[in-house]
């Protein structure tokens, strides 16, 4: 039945894109920077896994690969960037502005070295599929659901249950009195920035293994990964997970009525409702 | 008899600070009103109540009889209260005479159409607008700077400003947020008599003070708080004699 | 001479667009992604008009344009301005890329992804422009009228205004202005610079296509904004200038036309890091 098989998919995608908002939350919940820079990042993951393949690494090796490579380059976006623009009294559109031209370099190095067209994940087991009555369900979408889950419950521990992460949590809800008391900030923004950046990696390498690698496609997946976050409420993991997955089973359920080209005005419709009517999101942190 | 400006029942809390409970308190008018107390008393948040930058969990705020609740501040400026900040908030770039001149009230050409279809009718306009925020300036004092930009005005200066801009709105109750702070001898001097002249020209202030003398020499009322609470209201004299208030004002925890 | 004429009437078009996000951006201080899409909107409703079953003439229909385009802006600002900052991030990518998406699909209305060929000159009065020179002067004028109203607002009460609310918005509700309307009325203004752009863009060229209203364009416009300098009439004047140069300077350079494109918004994207990081305040502006 389509609407099962739309469900499903809709399931999948939203693990991945839950994964998206959850590493997007930790980075916008603690440092306060609107990060469009991490589209860029979830779409250096993918490339750096399947450069990593095409030499010939085993598949593992180009996810681990892929992980270090995002976080080293969030550590450095954070630190070198960020941090910069911070120490100059930037204001928040500047350091928007610059996040803008981050995703602008990243995407089109990207473009202008491995092609703008779309590239296949040169892996042959991702091409398996699993059959149901008239339900397919590829390898990787199976793949996709149990590392977004681990990675969900993993910063859910993270942050509740390691003194990182209670550090994290601290200077999220009170920068100024974390400075003082020498939690050092600027350390854990990086920190943070860097793990994110390693977590976005994971749907990065697992969503291209199905639909492909393309060097501007990161835009997409990161704005609603955003939606999701704020109609969860800024500051709830579970809030922006649970969301990705509602909203990405409300887009695919949608095909069954709009055709797939306007599938990204369902998206937007949502987050117009919320603004409109609950624009603190669901699951808001309690201040 | 209504009372000019009357909060009652104020109540609110930031999270788990209880920052007002049951503040209850009336503002007479034409006097000068000194709000004092410890630190986190609660001055600013009532401030923040009775201007529409804030909701108060509980209770109302009614200035003439007519009730403030719910208002955003441009709505209670226009009521007729206006007020000034402890930070300043001045608008750094701008000129003292650009800062005076944005607050004045029922401007033409506040708005593209204006500007833009009858740049003649805006031009003048501009003219008595700027005569009107010079004399501002000239009245309290800084006539002189009105073309400097504000960062390069010394902070005496600024703290006139902020009177400035708020005698520019043309509000009859003026809520000034620690006038005197941080100010040398002089200027401080200054700002105590331009204070008293306000009240002479009709205006009511509240005011916002930790210095016992500027208390003492200006303020007819002195509103005691402390924990959120009014614990005491009285003459200045009468305030500052009491032992309890000192122990709690200087000695108290917060 | 024809050269010079394309590059003076497409730098008219690109300084009214530069106006239109210089008072978004570096004026109102909301950070936009979508301004080519309303370019976009303004070029397509000015395209329709002219080659409509009942065709109008230039004048009427880029004054629906503009009409189109300061509504969108409207409602595209007034509920995101009522939230967070942050929230009108979202709103902008999120118009960006479904207008292009709009652009793109809807080809009873915009041609879809071929575009709208064979788009008339404008006639003006009765006259009709056809050569290049005389679409030139006509950008001209435009342009002469939008810095001109550009000029007057700033001097007027609602520049300082504006100017105020960007230092502190608080501050000024606390002296008794309606912040929100300042806001909403510039997010306008900027949409009937966008819209008169389009309009002109799209007589100009004869053609348009999605390609030139898409994510990557508005990322264009606000470099422009960036380098030549936020919230001066002399930087949103050098930016477009300059950027509609560069294309043109790059092609001195060796660059395989595969990768030309890319290599320009990466360009793009170095100089909004760069200027961010070492002078925020463009080459002729103020600091943003």
């Amino acid at each position: 039945m389509l609407a099962l098989q739309l469900l499903i998919n809709g399931l999948v995608t939203g693990c991945a894109l839950g994964v998206v908002a959850v590493s997007f939350s930790l980075i916008y919940a603690t440092t306060k920077i609107f990060h469009v820079a991490h589209a860029g990042v979830y779409t250096m993951a993918g490339y750096v896994a399947w450069w990593t393949v095409s030499r010939g690494a085993p598949d593992i090796v180009a996810l681990l690969a892929a992980m270090a490579v995002c976080a080293l380059l969030g550590a450095l976006i954070q630190g070198g960037l960020y941090a910069q623009l911070a120490r100059r009294r930037a204001t928040h559109l500047v350091v928007l502005i610059a996040s803008l031209g981050v995703l602008a370099v990243i995407q089109n190095i990207i473009a202008a070295v491995f092609t703008p067209d779309i590239l296949q994940f040169p892996v042959p087991w991702a091409e398996r599929v699993m059959s149901l009555d008239s339900i397919r369900i590829t390898y990787p979408q199976l793949l996709t659901v149990a590392v977004s889950l681990a990675a969900y419950a993993g910063v859910m521990w993270f942050a509740h249950r390691t003194i990182l992460g209670k550090r994290i949590r601290a200077v999220a809800s009170n920068p100024f009195l974390a400075e003082i008391t020498r939690l050092r900030p600027n350390a854990v923004y990086v920190y943070v920035v860097a793990i994110a950046s390693g977590i976005v990696a994971l749907p990065g390498v697992l969503v291209p293994l199905d639909l492909g690698l393309q060097p501007y496609g990161g835009i997409t997946p990161l704005l609603t990964a955003t939606i999701a976050m704020i109609a969860g409420g800024v500051g709830s993991i579970s809030g922006a997970f649970m969301l990705s997955v509602a909203i990405a089973v409300l887009q695919n359920l949608s095909l069954l009525v709009i055709p797939g080209e306007w599938s990204i005005g369902v998206t937007f419709f949502i987050f117009v409702i919320f603004m409109l009517f609950r624009p603190t999101g669901l699951f808001a942190a309690a201040r | 008899m209504t009372a000019y400006l009357q909060a009652a029942g104020l109540d609110h809390s930031f999270g788990g600070l209880h920052a007002l409970r049951a503040c209850s308190f009336e503002v007479e008018q034409g006097r000068i009103t000194c709000l004092v107390g410890p630190n986190g008393a609660g001055k600013t948040t009532i401030f923040n109540a009775i201007t529409g930058f804030l909701r108060p969990d509980g209770g109302h705020v009614t200035f003439r009889g007519r009730s403030l609740n719910g208002l955003r501040p441009q709505a209670i400026v226009h009521a007729g209260i206006a007020r000034t900040f402890q930070n300043l908030r001045l608008f750094t770039d701008l000129s003292a005479l650009d800062n005076v001149m944005v607050a004045l009230p029922r401007q033409f050409a506040e708005e593209p159409l204006g500007a833009i279809f009858r740049p003649l009718r805006a031009a003048r306009g501009q003219t008595r607008l700027r005569a009107d925020a010079l004399r501002i300036l000239d009245h309290v004092g800084l006539a002189d700077r009105a073309r400097e930009v504000v960062r390069n005005l010394s902070y005496g200066e600024q703290k006139l400003l902020t009177v400035a801009r708020v005698l520019a709105t043309g509000a009859e109750l003026l809520l000034l947020d620690e006038p005197a702070s941080g100010l040398s001898a002089g200027a401080l001097d200054a700002v105590m008599t331009l204070l008293r002249r306000l009240q002479t020209e009709g205006k009511t202030l509240l005011v916002v003070e930790h210095n016992t003398r500027v208390v003492q020499q200006i303020a007819d009322e002195v509103l005691f708080l402390h924990q959120g609470h009014l614990m005491a209201r009285g003459s200045p004299q009468q305030i500052i004699a009491d032992p309890a208030l000192a122990e709690i004002y200087f000695g108290g925890a917060i | 001479m024809d050269f010079l004429y394309s590059y003076l009437a497409l730098a008219a078009v690109y300084v009214m667009l530069g106006l239109s996000t210089n008072l978004l951006v570096g004026i109102v201080g909301i950070f936009s992604v979508s301004q080519a899409a309303v370019f976009g909107v303004g070029a397509y409703i000015v395209a329709h008009f002219l080659m409509a079953a009942a065709p109008l003439s230039f004048l009427p229909a880029l004054a629906i344009a503009m009409v189109g385009c300061i509504a969108l802006n409207i409602l595209v600002t007034l509920p995101a301005l009522r939230v967070s900052g942050d929230y009108f991030v979202v709103t902008s990518f999120g118009i960006q890329l479904l207008a292009t998406a709009v652009f793109t699909n809807w080809t009873a209305g915009t041609g879809g992804a071929n575009g709208l060929p064979g788009i008339p000159p404008p006639d003006l009065f009765g006259y009709q422009m056809a050569s290049t020179f005389q679409l030139m002067v006509l950008c001209l004028c435009g342009l002469l009228l939008a810095c001109t109203c550009f000029w007057l607002i700033m001097r007027a009460p609602f520049g300082r205004l504006l100017r105020a609310i960007r230092e502190d918005e608080h501050a000024v509700a606390a002296a008794g202005k309606n912040v929100l309307r300042a806001k909403v009325s510039a997010a306008a203004l900027a949409g009937a610079f966008a819209g008169m752009a389009g309009g002109l863009y799209a007589t100009f060229l004869s053609f348009i296509d999605p390609s030139s209203f898409d994510l990557d364009s508005s990322i264009l416009l606000l470099t422009m904004v960036v380098v030549g300098g936020a919230r001066t009439l002399a930087g949103s004047i050098v930016g477009p200038f300059l950027l509609l140069a560069m294309p043109q300077a790059l092609s001195m350079l060796d660059i395989p036309t595969t990768i030309a494109a890319a290599a320009r918004q990466l360009i793009y994207g170095l100089l909004l890091i760069a200027f961010m990081l070492f002078r925020p305040q463009g080459l002729v502006g103020e600091r943003l």
